[in-house]
């Protein structure tokens, strides 16, 4: 589903540049739950970043469910991405000025639907994570737990093949922790392939396998 | 795929309640002063009545003698009128008239200041009044140098009230007595052609004098058969000026037709009949526009800009849920384009409001501004061009932020 072959990535800023991915060879099969571990600053959310098509490797090639990304243009990029891909971040990134029905159409925007499938659409995969009854909330009057839950039905609406979560229970509670987890296994169950960055060994042992990550460099 | 980002619009601009009122109120305001200036000069410059034929007409406004001493510029004499201005190819009817300016009528030992015009019978063919009671003057009444004098309706009213019968009755200007054979509507004074609160026919003046004189108090009127003949009409009257011997004492003698326009623009940048400011005074008064549009546009711009960062995680989420640059600058130039849409409509609300106060303060004499459809259409241009000039900056730096960085931020 996801192949990465020696890739890397550097960032530079004014004086020093800093490489953050250093020949990273990875492959992520379909239907797999891959946890990312390692500690702050080596490049996890890169990787991330990477496999998702926000950022492109300054070296190595990276393929997405086949297809080889490389010179591609921001609409195609963009496309893939909508189709393909859904994140789900550390921090929510929830759209304020929202509602929550409407944050979790985003990804439907950018295809051609009617604004009764979106709605539909956006009404089931809320169903999926037991939001059905906070449609019209504004994400400022939901806990931590129910933003991130909002946040997962926003990845999962467009059904895309690979969901990539960035530390998604980072800022919660163990108990709503493991709510989310319980729902990236059963989307996992349903046949999508997880990546997900966690610092917590307990999450990484639910997935199937985990890849540690030191100064950018892979180890095992 | 548009209604559903008016729809996104809506819903931001509803939640930023506070930018929203401060993006509102610069653009309704500015409409505002736009939508009444325009009116203000849709009503000097466009045709309304009684200048119907405004459109077909040519005035003949001033004149500019020069000696070797000096030039000067001032109102043309009955002279130069009577041997230039009849039977001009391609016209169809001329009036001279003459601007007697402000004379005093007395009513119950109290005095009154009234504008007096002298004209001719064309006068009122040419110029379509609303006649309200009796009759305008004939060529007979001028051929035969009747004393009958039209009033407006407010001089009706100031002199008789409502109710009585004015018709028949006669009044004293300067000393004489006229009758009153007719009462017009007002009419505004920007409308230096039409405005005036008595007219009487020219023929009446105590003596012949002003025939003989180059300068005086006189203009023309000349009523094309289209514009297509303004050039040769022109031509020919400024030929026959030239040709006429110039008054004791000075060189040149110069006159033009001109449109009303042209005569404005001539008051303005300066005196010289021979030139033509028309092009200056256009182009000014669109560089005015312009900059004056520039503005809000400006403010709006910096606005926009300065939510960039507030709005940096949505746009770090919509590209990468599938929001391609281009997706994001049409998104937020509807945005603006709704918003300035919505101060247009305000804006509008306020000019009908504010036009009508002036209306009814009679700070302008007879002022008498609508709001046309035409000036709306003017407001909604410029609304738009308004939204789409302050919209298309911001959104293109916006489209362009690093979704990487932007997702940086912190949480909502
Ligand atoms: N936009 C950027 N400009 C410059 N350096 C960057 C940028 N983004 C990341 N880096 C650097 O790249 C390295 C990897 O960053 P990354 O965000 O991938 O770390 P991470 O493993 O996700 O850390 P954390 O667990 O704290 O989120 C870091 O050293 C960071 O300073
Ligand atoms: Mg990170």
């Amino acid at each position: 589903m996801i192949h990465l072959e020696n890739v890397s990535k550097s960032y530079r800023t004014e004086r020093i540049e800093t490489l953050a991915l250093d020949s990273i060879n990875l492959e992520v099969e379909t239907g797999e739950f891959v946890a990312i571990m390692g500690p702050s600053g080596c490049g996890k959310t890169t990787l991330l970043n990477l496999m998702g098509l926000l950022d492109t490797p300054d070296q190595g090639t990276l393929s997405l469910d086949g297809e080889a990304i490389g010179k591609q243009s921001d609409r195609s990029l963009s496309r893939l991405r909508n189709r393909k891909v859904g994140f789900i971040f550390q921090n929510f990134h929830l759209v304020g000025d929202l509602s929550v029905v409407d944050n979790v159409e985003i990804p439907l925007l950018y295809r051609t639907l009617s604004s009764r499938e979106r709605r539909e659409l956006a009404a089931e995969a809320l169903g999926r994570v037991g939001l059905s009854s906070r449609i019209s909330h504004l994400p400022a009057q939901l806990s931590g737990g129910q933003q991130q839950r909002v946040a997962v039905a926003r990845a999962i609406v467009g059904r895309p093949q690979v969901l990539l979560a960035d530390e998604p229970t980072g800022n919660l509670d163990s108990q709503m922790g493991d709510e989310i987890l319980d729902l990236l296994e059963e989307l996992n169950r349903d046949g999508g392939t997880v990546v997900m960055v966690t610092h917590d060994p307990r999450m990484a042992e639910r997935a199937h396998r985990t890849v540690r990550l030191f100064d950018g460099r892979q180890v095992q | 795929m548009i209604r559903k980002y008016v729809q996104l619009a809506l819903k931001v601009l509803a939640r930023r309640k506070f930018f929203t009122f401060i993006s509102l109120f610069g653009i309704s305001l500015t409409l505002l002063v736009l939508m009444v200036t325009t009116a203000l000069l849709d009503h000097v410059f466009a045709p309304h009545p009684p200048e119907v034929h405004a459109g077909r007409t040519l005035g003949i406004y001033g004149v500019s003698v020069q000696s070797e001493t000096g030039s000067g510029t001032g109102f043309l004499g009955y002279k130069v009128l009577d041997a230039c201005a009849r039977d001009l190819p391609g016209v169809e009817e001329t009036s001279f008239f003459r601007l007697h300016g402000y004379v005093s009528l007395y009513r119950n030992g109290e005095k009154l200041r009234s504008f007096l015009k002298g004209t001719d019978a064309s006068y009122w063919s040419i110029l379509d009044f609303d006649l309200l009671e009796g009759r305008t003057f004939d060529a007979t009444d001028f051929d035969q140098r009747r004393p009958v004098v039209v009033i407006n309706r407010t001089t009706r009213e100031k002199l008789f009230g409502r109710q009585s019968a004015v018709l028949g009755q006669s009044i004293e200007i300067d000393g004489r007595r006229f009758e009153i054979v007719g009462v017009v509507e007002d009419v505004p004074i920007v409308r230096i052609v039409a405005y005036s609160d008595l007219w009487v026919p020219y023929s009446t003046a105590r003596n012949d004098d002003y025939q003989q004189q180059y300068r005086g108090d006189f203009m023309a009127i000349l009523l094309a058969g289209s514009r297509a003949d303004f050039p040769r009409i022109r031509a020919e009257f400024e030929a026959r000026v030239a040709a006429m011997p110039p008054p004791d004492g000075f060189d040149v003698v110069r006159s033009g037709a001109d449109t009303f326009f042209e005569f404005m623009s001539r008051q303005i940048f300066g005196d010289r009949m021979e030139t033509s400011h028309a092009g200056r005074l256009r182009w000014l008064l669109t560089l005015l526009a312009f900059l004056f549009l520039l503005l809000p546009t400006l403010n709006l711009v910096n606005l926009n800009l300065s939510r960039i960062l507030e709005r940096a995680s949505e746009i770090g989420v919509r590209r990468a849920f599938g929001a391609s640059c281009g997706h994001l600058v049409v998104q937020f130039v509807i945005e603006n384009v709704v918003l300035t849409l919505l101060g247009g409509l305000i804006g509008f609300l306020l000019s009908v409001l504010v036009l009508g106060v002036i209306n009814r303060s009679g700070f302008i004499p007879y002022a008498d501004f609508g709001v046309n459809l035409r000036v709306f259409l003017w407001g909604m241009l410029f609304a738009v061009v308004f939204g789409v000039l302050s919209g298309v900056f911001p959104a293109w730096r916006m489209a362009r932020l690093d979704p990487v960085v932007s997702l940086k931020g912190s949480s909502t």
